[in-house]
Parts: structure tokens; C-alpha cells; sequence
């Protein structure tokens, strides 16, 4: 029942890896997010040095938006030029995360920067999803019809570069993906996620993308974004676990179909609560670890930093 | 196992020196990590050559691993968060320390002695160490959390005696060792000092697949993380072939 990783040098009952994919790829489904903000902190839960957990993670994120994408591209609800864009600022922020990472490692803050990143991105993205949703869940039961979402944020429409993105029928400079996608890259780096659950979001509210093509383009961007950390893990930090990523990548993938299914059922908005309150969780379970009294002051790391 | 032991027994015979001494051995001085390697046990034995009195005489089997250099770090309150604040880094510690003893160590010698071979948890002394405060409660972390993961454990009164003379023990090595050179040191105690001690290598090392893996992993990476990026999707593309609904 066991199985023993190569890189990260330790044995694992391999029946509940698969489960670990399968239960964050079904989420990573329903909602159009990878589940690298899951998976994560649930390897290092399980045991997993955090250096082969943020690495590995990533191998999960490709595979299980893979699935979902292809399910998004049949649909033709994928905007190539918006994930194009994205990826430009997301290959740089990448390279920044890679490098940031090392340097945390060096300083011991590593954990600590983590979380409270976590804690800040997944407390005020939870908090407005929250918000919203219950307003457009109670605007349709009083049967008014929610106000038209095509309001543009007037600042944006004052910066330079404008493009026209044709799937998502807008026209808006580029400058605001540019930097949304920089700024995901260097977090998945750092974080071993894919960023979905920042991409989404961001996508919904600040660049006003339709819902329908939203979750097939952050899935095509998210996949190009793992794909390039995971070989710049490998190549710089040799984390990557081949045996762990395929046990997390055959659930994963499995769960992800599961997750399209059930998620197919929703409405955008019931989806959205839902998300938010998973979101709002993580973000609880981890608030409470920097404020709590550690169980012992100490911790020790083994080997070369 | 029994062939080493009837040489063991040819070898007593064959000495001639008047003083107390031990020979010893391992049942297997390679283990081998597979795929489905989940810890295992060694068996450690030895006799006792010219025996004197059993009162005042002690076994003691150490196992230690490869060193590996520790940071240990304090976290302290800062704004109402526990942030990682004072460290230290010890050098020359073992990554794994297994003993087993006829007694609780601290009555088979003085601290001293045990110091001296680095017998027993508590006198495990790191050879360097890096650290601008007072390193004594760092180490004692150390010592207390290798104590907990298993790393580092003392096993009083768990040698078992077959005669007068001959011995044995059985160590386990958890599934979550590094791979290296270890080290089966076998002791002989009177009335508090050393009077014999031999020192056997035992190499744990990964084989077959798992080997090429991890040599993979590091030798060509490009490679290993291209693959591991086009398994993911090849997998993701499979699924979503196999899950499409039928049209």
C-alpha cells in the first residue's frame, strides 16, 4: 500500500495521494481553479517536505486544467489572445518568484511570507466574492434582474495600449493583464499554485471578462504557467517528485471530469459562493496558524540551506 | 545470518590475547530502497571473548547516520504574529541515532565518557556551530525533535543475550532515512570505561527505478521536468477523451 518517492526520499500510502488529487481536482473542476492553493498546505500536512509539495503541486495544476480546458475549448469558450497577454507579464513574474523563492529559503521566512501572503490574497478575494454573490443571489430571488456588469472602471480606460480581446468582446489596454499576470506568475511560483483563484476573480471584477470565457482562458493560462515553474523547479531546485506528481495528476484528473459535471449543475453565482467559502476556510485554518500559540517555539530544518 | 555467526565462534576461539574483548557483525551491511521499501530492521550480534564477570560489564549498540548540518530557529510574538526571529545552525550531528543498550546509558558511564564517544542523545555534540545567542536551548530543540520524528531514539535494555557470552540486537530504520553511509558501532563497557568497541559501515542506498529516477532529477533536469510537464498533460488530455460525453 505504500510507495516510495524518489526525490522527496520517503514512503507514502499511494491510495491516499490519489485521493488527495481526486478531491482537489474535482474542486479544481467545478470551480475552474487549479487547487494548487489546496494541495499545497495538504502535502505539507501529509508530511511532504514544503520544497517537493510547491514543486509537485504544479504537475497536478497542469494536468487537472488540462482536462478542464479541453472541456472549455470544445465549448469555444477560451480567449486565446487574453491568455497570450496574461502569460506575457506571467513568464517574467515567474522567474522573479523562482528567484524570491530561493531567498526566503536562505532567510527562514519562508513559512511565514507564505502564509501571510495566503492570508491576505485568499481573506480579501474570499470576502468580495462572498459579498457579491450573496447580492446577486438575493437580487434573483426578490426576481430583479442584477444591473448590467459592463461598467467599466473608469481608470482603466484611461491607460494606454488598448487592445481588442474578440471572445470576450472587450477592448482595454493591456497593461492591467500584463501586470495581473506578472503578478500571479511570481505568487505560483512562490506558492506552487497556479493562481486560478486569483485569476478568476481578477478577471470577473477587474477586467469585467464575460463568466462564460473566463474559466477556459485562466485554465489555458494557468496550464502554460505551470508547465514553464515545473521545469524551472526542476532545473533550479530538483523538487519535483515524478512518482508523487503522477499518483496527484491520475486523481486529479479524474476528480477534475467529476468536478466539470457537478459544477455544469450550478449557477455562476451559487459557484462563486461556494468557492468563496472554500476560500475564506483555507484562509482561517492558516490565520490561525501565525496567531496561535505554537505547540513548540523551536523548529528545526535539516540539511544545506 | 547462522554462517556469521559460526565464524564469529571460530574467531573467539582462534584469539589468544588475556584482556576482554568483542567481536561483532550485522546481518546485512546494504539495504536496498525498492519502490515498495517501507523501513526495515538489522540485526546486530556479537560475543564476548574472555569473559570476566557480568557485573560492571555493558553493551551498547549505536547506529548513526550520515551528518547532516541542523537550523533550528525560534519564533517570537511580533504584533500579535509568530515570526521566525533567533536562529542557530549546528554542523557534524547525525541525521539518524539509534541506540541500544543493557542499561539506561547514563548508568553504563560517566557524562564524560559518554561525551568523549558520543554515546547516548544528550551527549551528541555538534563540531561547529553558528550562532550569536547562548546555543544551548537550540541544541536541546534539536536533540528534542529528532527525539519526536523518530530520528533519534535510545533503547534501554533491548540487547538479548543467548549465552553467557553472545548477543544480539535488532535495530529498525524507519522508511524516512537519508541514503548514505551509516555507521553500527558496537561498544563494550567496564565498570565505566571502554574496553572494546568495533565499527561496522552499512550503506542505505535507492535501487532500480527509484535510483534512476533520482539520478534523473538531478543529472538531466531539463529532461526529467519536460517529462514530468508532458505526462501531466497527456494525462489531462486522456481523461477529458475518455470523460466526453458521448455526442
Amino acid at each position: 500500500m505504500e510507495i516510495y518517492l524518489p526525490v522527496a526520499e520517503m514512503s507514502v500510502y499511494w491510495l491516499v495521494m490519489i485521493g488527495l488529487g481526486l478531491g482537489v481536482g474535482f474542486l479544481s473542476g467545478m470551480f475552474g481553479v487549479g487547487g494548487g492553493f489546496l494541495m499545497t498546505p495538504l502535502l505539507v500536512f501529509s508530511g511532504i517536505p514544503s520544497t517537493v509539495a510547491v514543486a509537485t503541486t504544479l504537475s497536478h495544476v497542469t494536468a487537472s486544467s488540462m482536462s478542464g480546458a479541453l472541456a472549455q475549448w470544445r465549448k469555444r469558450a477560451v480567449d486565446f489572445t487574453m491568455a497570450g497577454v496574461m502569460l506575457g507579464g506571467g513568464l517574467f513574474g515567474t522567474l522573479l518568484g523562482v528567484w524570491l523563492f530561493a531567498l526566503m529559503r536562505r532567510q527562514g521566512q519562508m513559512d511565514l511570507i507564505v502564509s501571510m501572503t495566503y492570508v491576505i490574497m485568499l481573506g480579501s478575494i474570499g470576502a468580495i466574492m462572498l459579498r457579491e454573490s450573496l447580492a446577486t443571489l438575493k437580487a434573483y430571488r426578490s426576481g430583479v434582474m442584477p444591473s448590467s456588469r459592463r461598467v467599466n472602471h473608469a481608470w482603466m480606460n484611461r491607460l494606454p495600449l488598448k487592445m481588442r480581446f474578440r471572445q470576450s468582446r472587450l477592448y482595454i489596454s493591456i497593461i492591467p493583464p500584463v501586470v495581473l499576470g506578472f503578478f500571479v506568475g511570481a505568487l505560483g511560483a512562490i506558492m506552487g499554485i497556479g493562481g486560478g483563484f486569483i485569476i478568476v476573480p481578477a478577471m470577473i471584477y477587474l477586467l469585467r471578462m464575460p463568466t462564460n470565457v473566463v474559466m477556459g482562458t485562466s485554465l489555458v493560462q494557468i496550464i502554460a504557467l505551470t508547465a514553464v515553474t515545473t521545469v524551472l523547479q526542476a532545473t533550479s531546485n530538483y523538487s519535483v517528485d515524478i512518482v508523487l506528481a503522477l499518483l496527484l495528476v491520475v486523481g486529479g484528473v479524474i476528480g477534475a471530469q467529476l468536478g466539470v459535471r457537478a459544477g455544469a449543475r450550478l449557477r455562476g453565482e451559487q459557484l462563486r459562493l461556494l468557492l468563496a467559502l472554500v476560500v475564506l476556510t483555507v484562509c482561517a485554518g492558516l490565520l490561525w496558524g501565525l496567531v496561535a500559540h505554537p505547540r513548540d517555539l523551536y523548529s528545526l530544518t535539516l540539511g544545506a540551506q | 545470518m547462522k554462517r556469521a555467526l559460526a565464524g564469529l565462534l571460530l574467531l573467539m576461539s582462534a584469539a589468544g590475547a588475556r584482556a576482554e574483548d568483542l567481536v561483532s557483525g550485522i546481518s546485512q551491511d546494504i539495504i536496498e530502497i525498492t519502490s515498495n521499501y517501507t523501513g526495515t530492521d538489522i540485526v546486530v550480534f556479537g560475543a564476548i571473548e574472555r569473559a570476566q564477570r557480568a557485573r560492571g560489564r555493558n553493551i551498547v549498540v549505536v547506529v548513526r547516520g550520515p551528518d547532516t548540518p541542523m537550523t533550528v530557529r525560534r519564533r517570537d510574538r511580533v504584533a500579535g504574529i509568530w515570526v521566525n526571529r533567533d536562529s542557530a545552525k549546528f554542523e557534524g550531528m547525525p541525521g539518524y541515532y539509534y541506540l541500544a543498550s543493557t542499561e539506561p546509558i547514563d548508568r553504563v558511564a560517566p557524562p564524560r565518557t559518554l561525551t568523549r564517544y558520543g554515546v547516548g542523545v544528550n551527549y551528541l555534540l555538534p563540531s561547529a556551530i553558528g550562532s550569536h545567542h547562548d546555543a544551548r536551548p537550540f541544541r536541546a530543540a534539536a536533540l528534542r525533535q529528532m527525539r519526536q520524528q523518530g530520528l533519534y531514539t535510545e533503547a534501554p535494555g533491548t540487547i538479548d543475550f543467548l549465552s553467557e557470552t553472545l548477543f544480539r540486537t535488532r535495530v529498525p530504520v524507519p522508511a524516512v532515512v537519508a541514503r548514505g553511509q551509516y555507521n553500527v558501532e558496537v561498544y563494550l563497557f567496564r565498570d565505566g570505561d571502554v574496553v572494546s568497541a568495533q565499527s561496522t559501515p552499512l550503506f542505505i542506498d535507492q535501487t532500480g527505478i527509484e535510483r534512476r529516477l533520482f539520478n534523473m532529477a538531478h543529472n538531466a533536469p531539463l529532461v526529467y521536468g519536460l517529462i514530468c510537464v508532458f505526462m501531466a498533460m497527456l494525462l489531462g488530455w486522456i481523461s477529458s477523451v475518455l470523460f466526453r460525453r458521448p455526442a
